[in-house]
């Protein structure tokens, strides 16, 4: 049970997806009618200047609402009123979507958050004399920008295999309102 | 197109759509098979949202995106402008186009199901450009209401426009 005396300012939602795959795109694309290839063809995309297939700006933004649904348990214990986003960063395929949303304020029986969504995305791994021993999609493809490194967004961490460059970004930030029943 | 075609195009844009009803309004019906099959995307299981149709489904907040993009699609293709003697979009290049922006809000509005006629209208509430990347920035207000004429969801959509594409 979900009561708003349960909340309080700083708690977080957490909901992490790692399904970003060119079927999921696909299957997007069909149910939501957004059927603009840059989103489903790779060739396209390329032609466009992205270097491959990028997920739909609401394709990311619907599990933000997905995680106030199950947080709610499907409206059993409130409403969802409001949800705002600017989309800022691409999402690609194999991205590590994070979605979180923190209590910013509760005024009465409504609870006021700062969302943000953040993709993870991995480059490579490398042995310890620097050797490439694995490439992702966004090594391969070229995705990650001289603007990504000078912002500091590209890291590196260790890994059973080796050294891991990832780059972490917050594609999603925005606002979201929901109104519990007690 | 250089910069001062751009400029002169965005302050067009500006003067004569900031404020503006899009005109016309579109109208989508609502199958039980679009609201399951896009709940199901996102693995949604509860069978308030994918259970049998005449078990009272309801569209899960995510299908918003459905009729949004029908919506939008529909009535920005509409938008026609007259400058300096010529028909032109609001977008002169809609692969130019990027979503910049999205605003759900569901205050006093009531569940979507299968069935349903929504009927959609748009407002530009501003535009404006950036001249630093000179990216030019428009937004919309529009209004999703049913067959009854109760209102399903209010939407604010941000669209920006790369160069040269208005």
């Amino acid at each position: 049970m979900v009561k708003i005396s349960d909340l309080k300012v700083g708690q977080v939602l957490k909901d992490e997806f790692n399904g970003i795959t060119r079927e999921l795109l696909k299957e997007y694309a069909k149910a939501s009618g957004d059927t603009n290839p840059i989103h489903t063809n790779d060739v396209v995309a390329e032609r466009a200047g992205l270097k491959g297939v990028i997920g739909h700006g609401l394709l990311s933004f619907g599990f933000i609402s997905k995680l106030f649904e199950d947080f709610l348990e499907h409206g059993k214990y409130g409403k969802l009123i409001e949800i705002g986003v600017q989309m800022r960063g691409m999402v690609r395929v194999s991205d590590l979507l994070v979605t979180e949303a923190i209590v910013k304020k509760i005024e009465r029986k409504k609870v006021f958050f700062d969302v943000v969504q953040t993709t993870i995305t991995n480059v490579d791994i490398k042995n310890k004399d620097g050797k490439i021993i694995k490439q992702f999609e966004a090594g391969e493809r070229g995705y990650i920008s001289e603007n990504d490194i000078e912002r500091g967004l590209v890291k590196k961490k260790e890994v059973p295999e080796g050294t891991l460059t990832y780059r972490e970004r917050v594609a999603t930030p925005g606002e979201a309102i929901i109104e519990l029943f007690e | 197109m250089d910069i001062e075609e751009m400029k002169k195009n965005a302050q067009f844009l500006i003067d004569n759509i900031k404020g503006m009803d899009i005109p016309g309004s579109t109208t989508l019906s609502i199958r039980y098979r679009n609201m399951v099959n896009f709940a199901k995307v996102y693995g949604i299981t509860d069978p308030k949202y994918v259970g049998p149709e005449d078990e009272g489904v309801i569209a899960c907040h995510a299908f918003a995106n459905f009729y949004t993009i029908k919506a939008i699609y529909k009535l920005l293709l509409g938008f026609k402008l007259n400058q300096d003697g010529r028909e032109r979009g609001l977008a002169l290049d809609l692969g130019k186009l990027l979503h910049a922006g999205n605003r759900y809000n569901w205050e006093g509005c009531v569940d979507v199901k299968p069935g349903d006629k929504l009927t959609v209208t748009g407002k530009c509430i501003d535009a404006r450009l950036v001249e630093k990347n000179m990216m030019f920035f428009t937004d919309f207000l529009v209004n999703v209401k049913n067959q009854n004429n109760e209102p399903v969801c209010n939407i604010t959509i941000s669209a920006g426009f790369r160069k040269g594409g208005y």
